[in-house]
């Protein structure tokens, strides 16, 4: 590691960032933490103030006012200093056509400030853990596929072992492969480097990340552990039931274990068969009855089973949220 | 420092093996070449003070104009497009390190350029003068005029890398560095040409035009005379401009 500071309660601090465009704002008061070797997901609708956000943290733009600190050190006050703890792979990954891998990644070595004497063993390192190292590092870049080009982003980005690494969109563009070979490497980073990652593949940042940041318009909506957001934005429970018994038939068999149950229609019949969603309040007591309930009312049962919200939910439901109400957990 | 030197490698590299650069070398030689010739031509025809040396340097604004555009315009102008420039500055590199580095490579190959061209009157003596005699190749005009190229020459890069800073496009940043120089080059003799004296109002405009005669600045280091305020003129001009270039760079990112 190039830092000998101690390790600090946040990695990574955004604290009140704002950032304005004239008369547009970007970001608005914007506060967050990472916590050290911490996997971050960071999402929001496109032009949320995402990759604002990040080139911030990056030190490849001013913010209009608020902190941002990387290790805690400011990003305003010593880019050079936050610069060495940090790794950021902006969206698009841009990268020169014109040198060949292992060639880019000794220079972005150099200028990462790795000792000489370890230049070529970081390189080959990374290389190796980005599966570049028999396929790609002896050719030009502007050669390879977007999914190498993205691996080549990643390496350069682990270089210099940096404390912080922010990932903007790192599996864009990629094919269900790559996607799965990226999320292995982001995901071999917990507990070594804080991760901030932006994506729209929701699932992906489910599968990784420990906690979510959601922003919308500029400003935080929501921020947690998936479950804590799950609840919180999600409180009421929901099943699928495929029956025979039509819609008033199952609300009526519903309404006797709690009269606050919803009863929606989802498929179209299929050969007598109907499915319905069951909405009950959070604290209902039928959550647990409900199925035992409907077969002593007669309603023949095909299929009973909990819907488990996933993160798609959960960031639709945030985000359709007010941002001048943001909420924290 | 380390930046520095690492960025300076790379940007020797980058420009040695860009095909920009070649064509810029090309165009170059078959430019003074062509000169070079014309003028030995013409100093066999008819008699003049000038030597065949003297008169081709006479031309450096031909290429100044039209081959040192096309080394600056992509330093900048073409990362920025490609994104490239981002993230170089992610890393712990300095804008100014990055900002010099690129100068540095840029005046390098200038200057390599003009010893290329060294190479016509040194072969012409060699082949066709007479030993003691030095007028085809003429050493002192020869060496003074290149010292005049490579201190204008920081300067003139430095405008080039200006220009290329403040825009995405290649094509407009060699534009630009064309009009500049060209302004620059011929700002000196056009005001010197104006009665200026005469006029009571643009009177005080005489003394800072008297040093921007860059013609008379070639004069002076090809007759061996070495004055400093040229020297002051163009390495001032070169740190203004490269500070500029600093703040655009920081200003866009």
């Amino acid at each position: 590691m190039n830092v000998t500071k101690p390790s600090p309660e946040a990695a990574v601090v955004a604290e009140k960032l704002t950032k304005r465009y004239g008369s547009l704002t970007a970001i608005e008061n914007l506060s967050f933490s990472v916590a050290p070797g911490e996997i971050v997901g960071f999402l929001g609708p496109n032009g949320a103030g995402k990759s604002t956000t990040m080139r911030i943290l990056a030190g490849t733009m001013s913010g209009t006012s608020g902190r941002a600190a990387i290790w805690g050190v400011s990003v305003a006050l010593d880019p050079a200093g936050a610069k060495r703890n940090m790794a950021y792979m902006p969206e698009n990954n841009p990268l020169p056509e014109d040198m060949r891998v292992e060639e880019y990644l000794t220079l972005r070595a150099k200028l990462k400030d790795v000792a000489s004497e370890r230049v070529s063993e970081r390189v080959d390192r990374v290389m190796a853990d980005c599966d570049l190292a028999r396929r790609a590092a002896g050719r030009l870049i502007g050669q390879l596929s977007k999914g190498f080009r993205q691996r080549v982003g990643i390496a350069d980005a682990l270089l210099a072992e940096p404390k912080v690494v922010i990932l903007d969109e790192p599996t864009i563009g990629l094919d269900p492969h790559q996607i799965l070979g990226i999320r292995d490497l982001i995901r071999s980073l917990r507990g070594k480097m804080a991760v901030l990652i932006s994506s729209h593949i929701l699932h992906e940042v489910e599968q990784v990340c420990d906690k979510v940041v959601i922003i919308n318009r500029g400003r935080l909506v929501a921020q947690g552990r998936t479950d804590d957001l799950r609840r919180e934005l999600l409180p009421d429970c929901s099943f699928t039931v495929t029956t025979r018994a039509d819609e008033a038939a199952l609300l009526g068999a519903c309404h006797r274990s709690e009269p606050a149950a919803t009863v929606t229609p989802l498929a179209a019949t299929t050969a007598g068969w109907n499915t319905f969603r069951v909405s009950l309040p959070a604290d209902s007591p039928a959550r647990e009855t409900l199925a035992a309930e409907l077969a002593i009312a007669g309603i023949s049962l095909r299929e009973i089973a909990e819907v488990r919200y996933g993160l798609e939910d959960i960031f639709l439901a945030a985000t359709r949220r007010s941002p001048t109400e943001p909420r924290r957990f | 420092m380390r930046h520095f030197r690492t960025l300076l490698a790379h940007e020797l590299r980058t420009a040695l093996l860009s095909g920009n650069t070649w064509a810029a070398a090309g165009l170059f030689l078959a430019l003074m070449g062509g000169i070079h010739f014309f003028a030995l031509l013409e100093g066999s025809r008819i008699a003049s003070e000038r030597t065949p040396v003297e008169a081709t340097l006479w031309f450096f604004w031909l290429p100044l104009l039209c081959v040192l555009p096309l080394l600056t315009m992509r330093s900048f102008a073409e990362e920025r497009r490609s994104g490239t420039l981002s993230a170089l500055l992610t890393t712990p590199a300095s804008t100014a390190a990055v900002v010099w580095a690129k100068f540095l490579a840029a005046w390098a190959v200038w200057i390599t350029f003009w010893l290329l061209f060294t190479l016509f009157p040194l072969l012409v003596q060699q082949r066709l003068g007479t030993p003691g005699d030095t007028r085809l190749s003429d050493p002192s005009v020869l060496w003074g005029g290149l010292c005049f190229i490579a201190v204008s020459g920081l300067l003139h890069v430095s405008i080039g890398i200006l220009c290329s800073c403040v825009t995405r496009s290649s094509a407009l940043a060699a534009l630009l560095a064309f009009i500049s120089l060209l302004a620059l080059t011929a700002a000196g003799g056009a005001m010197e040409s104006l009665p200026i004296e005469s006029w009571a109002w643009l009177g005080w405009l005489h003394e800072p035009a008297a040093h921007l005669r860059t013609f008379a600045h070639l004069q002076d280091f090809a007759g061996g005379i070495l004055d400093s305020r040229p020297i002051v003129l163009y390495s001032t001009g070169t740190l203004l401009c490269l500070g500029l270039a600093v703040l655009a760079v920081e200003g866009q990112e």
